[in-house]
């Protein structure tokens, strides 16, 4: 690169770095305090004096009781946020392959419907959505996560695959119709496949989705062995001494899943979830 | 292979678009018929309702003698190549060609030797292991085709496959689509809006036009007697020219009078009486240089020479013309020239209706 050609994009790459500072300081702090020792937590060093893996092995032991079901509620928020991805595919498949594949009358009507609701916030519903758990009797159990969970990522699913469906050239299902598929065939052989990136793209959104919530997990779910790991963390400022490097640890633990998961599919990611954005 | 028959088939959109107005056609076993019109004019949803893809509003579609109305696509035992082609991106051209036969189950062997005989046909032998976005355009094409040939079915069905082929491979799959079609004997509907692929493929030509059918019968007798002044319109490279007048008859001799006095000869057995209004036609092709008392007077406007043939663009009394010359002219613009139509080769139309007399 020329000199004058650096020049000229200095600006851009100020703006990135100032970007990047601004992500990566609060995660740089959440590391510093997980691996120093509890009683230099808080000592506010920027440069850490000892680097202790203390922190983890206490926590990956649940030597501690605040984390001693630890492992029960990483499993709880792991269930709940697999599930939720299966069932809001499930519920995506279904609602836009009927939608825009077999046109069903009223579709659009489904369709902006479901966008409408999306608009509303979602903490909106947590109180509505509360009530309603308690009245089928689903308080403190996953399910009462999962299907919230799937009520809040469908609608944007939807919409996400009905745009990317909308690419798909009709003529595609008509030769498979003329070929002797049937619409259960069209969609194992034709749609599926071709909505591959989509559907990837919609499912790790509604996993991360479920695995980051917090409020609804606060709320539906009580006992300690039901929490999910959002909530359990959140416990640890309930002490007046809060131990900082112990929740940072956990907390560092706690982001490590879905930065794995994100940087495996992210070709998918970006791909998927901006393919209705413009129009081809 | 099978008869196809079209009895009183309509197509009426929301209860009140009309798009198909009636339409009765038959197709006997094997033969090749192109339905063409210009754009709107109904024949890819004639073709679709042919195909099971829209629901048929009224009549009767029988193939082979069965009516197959309530049939759903898959059970009419035809096969479609699309304009688009729509081959399935993620399959390969073997998967593609085979994907009829996989869906019915047919053993992998009878699927291998299916496809690689129309493979064999088509040439395609070669690409069976790529996807079809690594193949060129005709590749694509040819593998619509393959993908109809392997299903062995009774109606070949063509919605204008070659439109989205540049000039050159155009020509080159319109040539092997008669070459395969005189091959396999299928009894085959072909879409277009090119008259010149209608003319060179079809057996017969149906010509539509909004929704209805103007006329029915084989490429040359629409070129020679076309059944009214759309057909003679659409038929014919360069168009034919109209021009607006009055019979004229006296002592035996007959002519078209046009407003400014032009006097356009007409054959001895013409018909139209003294005093009628017409459209004359006659095609370009079908104008010879005369001298000046013969025929008709021509301004020149523009000059096209195309190396094989001449075009020659000019005004007779008002009215634009063209007419088409084997031989070479360098006519400058404003020139008069004198044409004359060859033997008896005019055409005159009703003015109310267009209808040949």
């Amino acid at each position: 690169m020329t000199a004058t050609r650096f020049l000229e994009r200095l600006p851009l790459y100020l703006v990135g770095l100032a970007v990047a500072l601004w992500t990566l300081l609060p995660i740089y702090h959440l590391l510093l305090i997980a691996v120093s020792p509890p009683d230099k937590a808080v000592a506010g060093d920027i440069i850490p004096q000892t680097v202790t893996l203390q922190n983890f092995i206490t926590i990956l032991g649940s030597k501690h009781n605040l984390v001693q079901n630890f492992w029960t509620q990483i499993w709880n928020s792991t269930l709940i946020a697999v599930v939720t991805a299966l069932l809001t595919l499930v519920v995506g498949i279904g609602a836009n392959f009927s939608i825009s594949r077999l046109r069903i009358p009223g579709g659009r009507l489904i369709t902006n419907i479901a966008l409408l609701t999306y608009l509303i916030p979602a903490a909106f519903l947590a109180i509505p959505m509360y009530r309603t758990m308690g009245q089928y009797g689903f308080l403190d159990s996953p399910w009462s996560m999962i299907f919230a969970m799937v009520t809040l990522a469908s609608p944007y699913a939807i919409w996400v695959m009905n745009q990317a469906s909308a690419k798909l050239p009709v003529e595609l299902d008509e030769a498979a119709r003329i070929d002797g598929a049937t619409p259960l065939q069209i969609l194992r052989f034709v749609y599926l496949p071709l909505m591959a990136p989509t559907l990837v793209a919609i499912g790790i959104y509604a996993l991360l989705l479920a695995w980051n919530e917090y409020l609804y997990a606060f709320l539906m779910l009580s006992t300690e062995r039901q929490l999910t790991l959002a909530p359990a963390l959140g416990i640890f400022l309930a002490f007046d001494d809060a131990p900082w490097a112990l929740m940072m640890a956990a907390g560092a633990l706690y982001a490590l899943p879905p930065t794995i998961v994100y940087y495996m599919f992210r070709r998918y990611m970006v791909g998927g979830l901006t393919a209705g954005a413009v129009k081809g | 292979m099978a008869s196809v028959e079209l009895h009183d088939v309509r197509k009426v959109y929301g209860g009140s678009i009309t798009a198909i107005h009636g339409v009765d056609v038959e197709i006997p076993d094997g033969e090749f018929v192109v339905l063409v019109g210009p754009s709107g004019c109904g024949k890819s949803t004639l073709l679709r309702m042919i195909a099971g893809l829209e629901d048929i509003t009224g009549g009767e579609v029988r193939i082979g003698a069965k009516r197959v109305n309530e049939l759903p696509a898959k059970d009419r035992d035809i096969a479609m190549v699309f304009q688009s082609y729509a081959l399935y991106p993620h399959m390969t051209v073997r998967e593609n060609m085979g994907f009829s036969l996989r869906l019915r189950k047919a053993p992998k062997d009878e699927i291998d030797r299916g496809v690689a005989n129309a493979a064999q046909i088509l040439g395609l032998t070669p690409y069976l292991d790529r996807l079809p976005r690594h193949l060129s355009g005709g590749q694509r094409q040819r593998v619509a085709m393959g993908r109809a040939i392997v299903r062995n079915p009774q109606v070949f069905l063509f919605d204008e496959p070659l439109s989205n082929l540049d000039a050159k491979l155009r020509v080159q799959m319109r040539t092997e689509l008669k070459a395969l079609h005189q091959r396999l004997k299928t009894t085959s509907i072909y879409v277009t809006h090119d008259q010149v692929e209608a003319m060179t493929l079809a057996d017969r030509i149906v010509v539509l036009h909004d929704g209805k059918v103007e006329q029915i019968g084989a490429p040359l007798d629409l070129y020679d007697r076309p059944a009214n002044q759309f057909v003679a319109g659409f038929i014919g490279s360069p168009a034919m020219n109209f021009l607006g007048g009055t019979v004229r008859r006296s002592n035996g001799a007959a002519a078209v009078a046009m407003v400014d006095g032009t006097r356009l000869p007409l054959p001895a057995g013409a018909k139209g009486g003294d005093g009628q209004q017409v459209v004359y036609g006659v095609r370009p092709e079908h104008l010879a240089l005369g001298d000046s008392g013969m025929g008709f007077p021509l301004v020149v406007s523009v000059v096209e020479p195309t190396g094989a043939d001449t075009l020659v663009f000019g005004t007779v009394g008002g009215s634009e013309v063209c007419a088409v010359f084997d031989e070479r002219h360098a006519f400058k613009p404003g020139e008069t020239v004198h044409l004359a139509p060859k033997g008896d080769r005019v055409h005159v139309f009703n003015a109310d209706d267009g209808a040949a007399l």
